[in-house]
């Protein structure tokens, strides 16, 4: 479990998050959810160590992040998966290289036993056809699933994963959403997603965190998220016709 | 962000570069990898560079210093000079500047904009280390060898000139290149351009590290990172030819 206590955080004096404080349970799909510019991708780096917290306390296991030495902090990291809004997979190596990546940096298995592993990985996110492609070669989808597979190979405790699904058409989203949802209760690990896409709210909210204009402003799960009484959110996820007429449906009891 | 302020920055990241590598295996690949992109890949431009300023430097040479009173031999002499003294380390090293450190600016600036960089941060790689040091030390490695390569083209540009125009007998070059030649010039000029290739790498790492926003900071880099890395390589070029010369 990740605890995140009264956390601030801001940029050359612009302050971006205000005192958050939430509970990412493990095992479990965590989803951060707010408007574009709301201050998610903040958030989850801040909570990944990538930025320094101005206050606040962010607790791995009751380990604090912020007191912890760098080499405690890199060992930390090793336990952390992290798949980012663009992929972020390094250009310059085949898909099975990025996913060799961190084996290669990190583990002393033989070359063998490596590429094993990261043949495993490819295989459960079903990518093993685009082994020597480059992420140039293949498909936004694809380059999602690859750096997933990148992500889990050193079996992490936490998984963070910023806007898995964003520039991907519904079927493919859902398909990513499942698998991240799959993984992380096949492997109990603590997994944090954000997310603007409504579907995925619906499909994979297990512990909804509702971020607006940096404030929390409400948490819960996806069958409580449709008596929430809460403006902001009732804006953001019921903005469309279709999502209106869902929650009729919903409240209507069907 | 004043200069000061960018100065602390940039020993800062130097600081961060030159440490243990996470994995020495993964280091040997990026060296070798760095070593055939920033050496071997830039003997074309800097032979056919030099072959021609080798020549021009030759053909000037002898329309400005031909008179009765002055030896034959002083065309070769002073192409020679020229091309060790400053053309092979200092103006080779502007312009590779432009070729390497440009490179190195948007490569590795394209990596901070797409997040690549933060993803070696969340692994727990040092990415400052990982990106960095191989192409700081492989352009240091290669660059005696450019220099070497560059000045030996330089005066076969020379050479050309003698063998194919009427303006100089071939011997009268041959003795002119070999008069009153200190090898210590060569060491002058290897070490200077040693100091240039750390310059251009370094410079040029630290505007790509250090991007914020989108492709067209990585081009605003890849430019500062030329600009400023020349004027620094001259005014070093100032200061190392008074302190190694005089
Ligand atoms: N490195 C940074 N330096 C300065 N300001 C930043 C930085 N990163 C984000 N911000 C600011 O923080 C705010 C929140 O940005 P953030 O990227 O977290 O939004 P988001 O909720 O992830 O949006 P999106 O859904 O579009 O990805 C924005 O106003 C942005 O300008
Ligand atoms: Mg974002």
């Amino acid at each position: 479990m990740i605890e995140v206590k009264n956390v601030n955080k801001s940029f050359d004096g612009k302050q971006v998050l205000f005192d958050i404080s939430a509970n990412l349970l493990e095992g479990h799909a965590n989803l951060i959810i707010g408007q574009s510019g709301s201050g998610k991708t903040v958030l989850m780096k801040s909570v990944a160590g990538i930025y320094r917290i101005d206050s606040g306390e962010i607790l791995y296991d009751g380990r604090n992040i912020s007191q912890m030495k760098s080499n405690e902090l890199n060992l930390l990291r090793r336990e952390i998966g992290m798949l980012f809004q663009g992929s972020a997979l390094f250009d310059s190596l085949t898909v099975k290289d990025n996913v060799m990546f961190p084996l290669r940096m990190f583990s002393n298995k033989s070359e063998e036993e490596m590429e094993e592993r990261a043949r495993f990985c490819l295989e459960r996110v079903d990518l093993l056809r685009a082994l020597d492609l480059y992420p140039s070669e293949i498909s936004g989808g694809m380059q999602k699933r690859a750096a997933i597979a990148r992500a889990i190979v050193l079996n992490p405790k936490y998984l963070f994963c910023d806007e898995p699904n964003s520039g991907l058409d519904p079927k493919t989203s859902l398909l990513i959403d499942r698998l991240i949802l799959e993984i992380t209760h096949e492997y109990n690990i603590t997994t944090i997603i954000n997310t603007h896409d409504m579907n995925s709210v619906m499909e994979i909210g297990e512990n909804i965190v509702f971020i607006s204009k940096g404030h929390k402003s409400w948490q819960g799960n996806n069958t409580e998220i449709y008596d929430t009484g809460n403006e902001d959110l009732e804006n953001l996820i019921f903005a469309s016709d279709l999502y209106k007429k869902i929650k009729k449906a919903h409240q209507m009891g069907i | 962000m004043n200069a000061i302020e960018r100065v602390g920055d940039y020993s800062r990241l130097m600081w961060k570069t030159f440490s243990k590598p996470d994995s020495w295996k993964m280091f040997g690949k990026q060296y070798v990898r760095e070593l055939h992109k920033q050496g071997i890949n830039s003997l074309p431009i800097v032979c056919i560079i030099s072959v021609f300023i080798g020549a021009v430097i030759c053909i000037q040479m002898r329309i400005n210093t031909e008179s009765p009173f002055l030896p034959s031999q002083l065309t070769g002499y002073a192409t020679r000079e020229t091309m060790i003294l400053e053309f092979s380390s200092a103006i080779l090293c502007l312009i590779l500047a432009g070729k390497v450190g440009s490179n190195i600016a948007s490569e590795i600036g394209t990596m901070r904009i797409t997040e690549q960089i933060d993803a070696l941060d969340i692994m727990g790689v040092n990415s400052a280390n990982y990106l960095i040091l191989p192409k700081i030390l492989a352009f240091v490695t290669m660059i005696p060898c450019l220099v070497t390569f560059s000045i030996t083209t330089g005066l076969l540009g020379g050479f050309g000139v003698a063998l194919f125009t009427e303006m100089i007998t071939p011997m009268e070059y041959e003795q002119g290149i070999q008069y009153s030649f200190l090898p210590y010039s060569i060491q002058y000029s290897i070490e200077k351009s040693l100091v240039f290739a750390f310059i251009v790498t370094s410079i040029a790492s630290y505007y790509g590290y250090t991007v914020k926003g989108g492709a067209r900071e990585v081009g605003k880099a890849s430019t500062n990172a030329v600009v400023n890395s020349s004027v620094i390589i001259l005014l070093f070029d100032v200061m190392l030819t008074k302190l190694l010369l005089s």
